[in-house]
């Protein structure tokens, strides 16, 4: 039974060359919620991602959105569907400006009014992106960068985003800035994919999370529970 | 050296470069959206300029005479062939080896080049010799002096002009234009962005192999004459054009194209005891800015990419 807008990761398998980096992969990212992921460098948390939106495809297991089967579907038509990703290291177009990196974000957008609007609500959001919107987005602060990124994640006006470290790279302040905003945004209505290793502030904010280790999700549960779980505790509370 | 003279140089000049800077453009675009050099770019301008006659024997074969109805549809078919020729090559050929080493792409498009130029050769009636091209365009001319302008040649310069600023405004103005550049400087994260990534590439190997076409019909207005080996030196010219230039970025490819065509003539008003050494002279002069700047003039990390 397919629950609309929620998105379903199967027993995926997903490998670069040989060796498999997911190694049986289940996940549910419930409608309305943020589902966070959490784990140390190299677990497979971007591949997750990757497998996800079709860049690197699972050799084996399937993946749906709602009722629509990803597994397979070129990255494009996955976007259509309502992702939208904000990925790992922004990812911005260096030599575009920030107001086209902006309009890249909403691409499969035919209505240009709708475009203009969705803009103009970035700028709401950050109204330093409006002062800055014909700069080259490479010759910008991190910070800034940041928020571009995240404004272009929005452009799409998804039903899911799928976010990986935001938190990567930023100052403490604009770190917890950053979760203040997702709070928002899921706020709002969109169901929110979190990629993280900032674990307090990411379980504070989130409704369910899975802990992933070497390929594999060792624990999983509410945020309140996971917190509380010593295989996490080990792990990151030391 | 009389100044009428001179301004004849000048304009022959201007539209060499006019049909190098066109080449050029296509090198760029290319490996702007995928990181390869496409050998086989001035073969294709070569059968781009066949079709164009091919076109016209059709058009003269059912009775349509006007001059004006023969351009445009010469141009239009022609375009519409190469594009066609040239995003079957970046389907077929070039996106199936996108994680191959750069060398094999070269090595599978200049190999496509040589087929291209043997089936023309070998099976185009008599192809193996120069075919006279029509001159479709009004051959009125204006004379001061020394100097003669010709009208054809006028407005060869303007349509080439034309074509170089819509081919930038497509780029840098159009949704499309958009998509390409974020291609060029990204192609994973275009593909984030729910963009098509293998429908742009082919398109903008249509693009710019549509845009050789049109050099190839200039090449054959210009000299009433085409070759079926004429992609050869046009090619190899363009290439060198958008690699001095500064390979990716369009501008670049213009300016090369222009100043290729510059030294040429340089060289041929400079050596005129030995005119014919103007492309030695031209690639020396190359050469030598290559040695001084080798990633070429416009470099990639200072400027926009496509
Ligand atoms: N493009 C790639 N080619 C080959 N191996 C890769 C590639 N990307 C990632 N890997 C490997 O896959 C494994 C998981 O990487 P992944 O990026 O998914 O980890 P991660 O959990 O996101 O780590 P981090 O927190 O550091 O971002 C690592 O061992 C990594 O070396
Ligand atoms: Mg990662």
């Amino acid at each position: 039974m397919a629950i609309d807008g929620q998105l379903e990761v199967r027993d995926i398998y997903t490998a670069y060359d040989k060796a498999d980096v997911l190694e049986g992969i289940s996940l549910n990212v419930v409608p309305g919620k943020i589902t966070c992921l959490l784990g140390s460098n190299g677990a497979g948390k971007s591949t997750i991602i990757r497998s996800i939106l079709g860049l690197t495809p699972p050799r084996a297991g399937s993946i749906s959105f709602g009722d629509k089967d990803l597994t397979g579907l070129a990255t494009h038509k996955i976007i259509a569907t309502g992702i939208a990703c904000i990925p790992e290291g922004r990812k911005l177009f260096p030599k575009l400006s920030v107001e086209e990196n902006l309009h890249l974000g909403a691409y499969q957008e035919t209505s240009k009014d709708v475009v203009r609007q969705r803009i103009e609500q970035v700028f709401e959001i950050f109204p330093r992106l409006h002062d800055r919107r014909l700069q080259l987005a490479g010759t910008m602060s991190g910070g800034e960068q940041a928020m571009v990124s995240i404004g272009r994640g929005l452009m799409g006006a998804p039903k899911l985003l799928l976010i990986d470290e935001p938190s990567l790279g930023l100052s403490p302040l604009f770190v917890k800035e950053t979760f203040k905003i997702i709070n928002k945004i899921n706020e709002q209505g969109i169901t929110v994919f979190l990629v993280e290793q900032n674990v307090h502030q990411t379980l504070a904010i989130a409704h369910y999370g899975y802990v992933l280790s070497k390929g594999q999700v060792v624990a999983e549960g509410e945020s309140a529970v996971l917190a509380e779980n010593s295989e996490v505790r080990e792990a990151y509370f030391g | 050296m009389d100044i009428g003279f001179l301004g004849q140089y000048v304009v022959n000049g201007l539209m060499l470069g006019m049909m190098y800077s066109l080449v050029a453009v296509g090198f760029t675009l290319f490996f702007g959206v995928l990181d390869i050099i496409k050998f086989s770019h001035g073969d294709v301008l070569m059968v781009g300029a066949f079709a164009g006659l091919t076109t016209f024997f059709g058009l003269e074969a059912i009775g349509i005479e006007s001059a004006w109805i023969q351009l445009v549809t010469i141009v239009v078919v022609s375009c519409v062939l190469t594009g066609i020729l040239g995003s079957m090559i970046g389907k077929y050929l070039v996106l199936p080896l996108k994680s191959a080493p750069a060398l094999n792409t070269l090595l599978i498009t200049l190999m496509a080049g040589t087929v291209l130029r043997e089936c023309i050769r070998l099976f185009f009636p008599d192809g193996s010799n120069p075919k006279p091209f029509p001159s479709l365009l009004p051959s009125e001319s204006y004379s001061w002096g020394n100097f003669t302008l010709r009208l054809d040649s006028l407005m060869l310069l303007i349509f080439g002009t034309l074509v170089i600023v819509a081919i930038s405004l497509l780029i840098n103005k159009t949704k499309l234009g958009l998509a390409i550049r974020a291609v060029a400087q990204d192609g994973e994260t275009a593909k984030i962005m729910g963009i098509n990534f293998t429908l742009v590439v082919i398109v903008t190997f249509a693009i710019g192999s549509g845009v050789a076409a049109i050099a190839g019909i200039m090449n054959g207005l210009y000299y009433n004459e085409i070759n079926f080996d004429m992609g050869l030196l046009l090619g190899v010219i363009g290439f060198s054009a958008a690699i001095v230039g500064g390979l990716g970025n369009i501008y670049g490819a213009i300016l090369g194209g222009f100043l290729f065509a510059g030294l040429q003539t340089f060289g041929a008003v400079a050596l005129p005891f030995a005119s014919a050494y103007k492309d030695v002279f031209a690639f020396a002069v190359i050469i030598m800015i290559m040695a001084w700047r080798p990633t070429g003039l416009i470099a990639e990390r200072t400027s926009e990419r496509v």
